[in-house]
């Protein structure tokens, strides 16, 4: 399982984090850990490789420039997103809706079904 | 308060009216409130310096006793050992009390003092005497009438002192008398023991608050009183870099000095643990100087050594990998020798590691669950289960045992105790972790979180003390380190390519906010990812960068000696000595390092 990294240098050892869950989502290409079961939101997303999922909360991304950009859905403001690791594009983040009915993705982020790995994780053994 | 004629020690003796005339012939100086008080604290001061005619001077010339006159009388009658005469006094000195209660406490210790001597010297008769008419009337507490009734029983001087912790009738009981009976009367009559000394000493230690860079092991009374206390930052704070550690390929991720001082260890993403000897210059004193003893590899394929961890005695080195990290490797430090290479299972994440005291078992655990209790004699010996570790420490608790503190990524901080499977959690940071250092005493914790600085956790009162702010934030890992004799000093790495050293000061108050801005130390070329104290060379701090090289920092007044010191010194400006002796320039432009 060696991960392909980008050819250039990365300074320092980068701080991944780790959301846990019993279900665990991670960047097909390198392994990162990214997101989480409990952080779906929807599977209905399509994306250019296919279907894609809705997240609440995705880590250890990267955001690209804001970008005007018109959906099937209507006129959004996106990032996109890539893996820290890896620096593979993974999806996008939707900053602002133009459509009210559309404002409830804002913040939220849309990974690439064929670019993440689910695997299992475990619960939180901790009680209090 | 008793004035009478002004007497110092109010003997009323034939030459009283030699006094009175004395007193005539003294200028009368005219005194405020203040001035008496101090003359009284000075007066006291010089009579428990044995000086007591230079005491006597001073209260002549004043015209301002030191007590009141029957205060004298008792204080006189009791070192004389006339404990009539003392009982006469303390009479009449009754009503000068704070609460009417406490008369009976005293006349019980003027008696039980009477008692023991009484005993010392042997007359068995006048003790029993004393027992039935001085102490047992006064119906106070029966265990320690009990007690003192069992002295009796003593063959001898000897016996008498050890059985009763008094230390006899010449070994200064009766003045620790007196200082305990002080407290008992108003500063008017009695001034309360050693008050001078008192006030000098809270002086001393309020300027100690208000060191900014406080880094000297010296007690408060051994400071001086001639001028206000601050440490000089030249010569407490490192602040000059004394050598540039260049031996590494690549960047350098890890430094850590070993807990004897004698050792530091550095890695990176070279795959190589480098361990270097810390040598204390002769001449001069104290200016430590770091060269190259060993370097020790790990592998290629393993992307670089992520922690390094020194045993407690010093001996071992442990070296955990920042991928395909199923592996720790601990070496022996001074000969280089692979002790052991411990793997469980094939699809562990070991990339953090601690030691236990007893330098034979260590924990070690990474992000990805693995978290486990192993030893260099067995191996592998305990797990435990579904744990995220970012971090780890240990700690002696009070019942003997050892306690790992262990950072997850749900930003605790939980205690382990792998003897008893027992698990609490202490702390709960508001950010993620990235990582965490123990101070060398075992009292703070120092947690690096993400774009928040360090948080500095007291883990005896188990709060925050400190926030500390001002370094630059970034998406890659920091470490901390606390130190300084007193653990008065963090230091940490920065994404600006800056040494970040804060004083964390213990004071709150109008100097409080200035000890939380660090002082930032340039110099290096990159990211500076790690920073480890010098446990025994105060001074001294090393920093692991980016731009492939290890510096070490020493406070300005030891870096100039260093510097003088060597055969081929350079001029300052933080141009600096490699490992193998020959000048380096400053690195000062961060150069990418051969790809892989």
């Amino acid at each position: 399982k060696s991960p392909e990294f980008n050819a250039s240098y990365s300074m320092g050892r980068l701080h991944i984090e780790h959301m846990g869950g019993e279900r665990v989502f991670s960047c097909a290409n390198c392994d990162c850990p990214l997101t989480n079961r409990q952080q779906l939101i929807s599977t209905r997303f399509t994306g250019a490789t296919g279907r894609a999922f809705l997240f609440n909360r995705v880590v250890n991304l990267d955001t690209s420039e804001l970008q005007d950009r018109v959906m099937l859905t209507g006129r959004h403001m996106v990032r996109d997103v890539s893996c820290r690791k890896c620096k593979t594009k993974l999806g996008w983040v939707y900053e602002f809706a133009t459509e009210e009915s559309q404002q409830y993705k804002e913040g939220k982020i849309i990974l690439e079904r064929a670019l993440i790995n689910e695997s299992e994780g475990f619960p939180d053994p901790v009680k209090d | 308060m008793e004035n009478g004629s002004g007497c110092l020690n109010g003997s009323g003796a034939a030459d009283s009216a030699e006094k009175a005339q004395q007193q005539q012939q003294c200028p009368a100086v005219q005194l405020s409130e203040r001035n008496r008080e101090a003359v009284r604290v000075i007066g006291q001061y010089l009579r428990e310096l044995g000086l007591a005619r230079s005491a006597e001077a001073l209260v002549l010339e004043a015209g301002c006793p030191l007590e009141s006159g029957a205060a004298a009388q008792f204080r006189s009658s009791v070192l004389l050992g006339d404990w009539d005469g003392a009982e006469a006094s303390l009479a009449s000195l009754r009503r000068a009390l704070w609460r009417e209660s406490s008369w009976s406490e005293i006349a019980f210790r003027l008696a039980e003092q009477r008692y023991l001597e009484l005993l010392e010297s042997g007359a068995h008769i006048a003790a029993l005497c004393v027992l039935r008419g001085k102490l047992t009337p006064l119906q106070l507490s029966p265990d320690r009438l009990h007690r003192l009734s069992g002295l009796i029983m003593c063959s001898g001087p000897e016996e008498l002192r050890q059985l009763s912790g008094w230390s006899g009738a010449a070994g200064g009981t009766r003045q620790a008398l007196l200082d305990s009976v002080e407290q008992f009367f108003p500063p008017s009559v009695m001034l309360p023991p050693k008050r001078l000394s008192v006030l000098l000493d809270q002086a001393v230690r309020a300027q100690v608050s208000r060191c900014r860079h406080h880094n000297t092991s010296l007690s408060p009374d051994q400071l001086t009183l001639l001028a206000d206390h601050s440490c000089q930052a030249a010569a407490s704070v490192p602040s000059v870099c004394s050598q540039v550690l260049d031996a590494h390929q690549d960047e350098v991720h890890v430094c850590q000095f070993s807990p004897n001082g004698r050792f530091l260890a550095t890695g990176g993403r070279d795959c190589v643990a480098i361990v270097w000897l810390v040598e204390a210059a002769a001449n001069p004193p104290g200016a430590p100087r770091v060269r190259h003893h060993l370097t020790l590899r790990i592998g290629e394929e393993r992307g670089g050594v992520a922690w390094l961890a020194w045993s407690p005695d010093s001996r071992l080195l442990l070296a955990c990998a920042a991928e395909e990290a199923t592996e720790v490797i601990v070496w022996e430090a001074e000969t280089g020798d692979c002790i052991k290479k411990l793997k469980h299972r094939d699809e562990d994440s070991l990339t953090t590691a601690a030691w236990l005291p007893d330098s034979n078992h260590f924990v070690v655990g990474g992000n990805r669950g693995h978290f486990y209790l192993c030893s260099v004699d067995v191996g592998f010996e305990k797990a435990w289960d579904f744990i995220r570790v970012v971090a780890l420490a240990t700690r002696r608790e009070d019942d003997g045992g050892t306690a790992v503190l262990a950072a997850d990524t749900f930003a605790r901080i939980r205690r382990y105790r792998f003897d008893t499977m027992q698990d609490e959690t202490l702390f709960r940071e508001d950010g993620p972790v990235m990582s965490m250092s123990i101070s060398q005493d075992e009292t703070l914790l120092a947690v690096c979180v993400a774009s928040a600085g360090v948080h500095l956790w007291d883990l005896r009162l188990r709060v925050c003390r400190r926030r500390l702010h001002g370094l630059t934030h970034g998406a890659y890992l920091l470490h901390a380190s606390i130190g300084g004799p007193n653990q008065d000093f963090v230091a940490s790495g920065s994404h600006d390519a800056r040494v970040c050293v804060w004083h964390r000061g213990c004071q709150a108050g109008d100097g409080a906010q200035q000890h939380l801005l660090p002082d930032k130390l340039s110099g290096h070329g990159g990211l500076v990812s790690c920073v480890s104290w010098n446990p025994r060379h105060h001074g001294m701090l090393a920093s692991a960068s980016d731009d492939c090289t290890v510096r070490i920092w020493l406070p300005a007044s030891l870096a100039a000696a260093a510097q003088a010191a060597s055969a081929d010194g350079t001029g300052p400006g933080g141009a600096g000595f490699s490992s193998n002796g020959c000048c380096s320039s400053t690195v000062s432009k961060h150069q990418p390092p051969p790809l892989l």
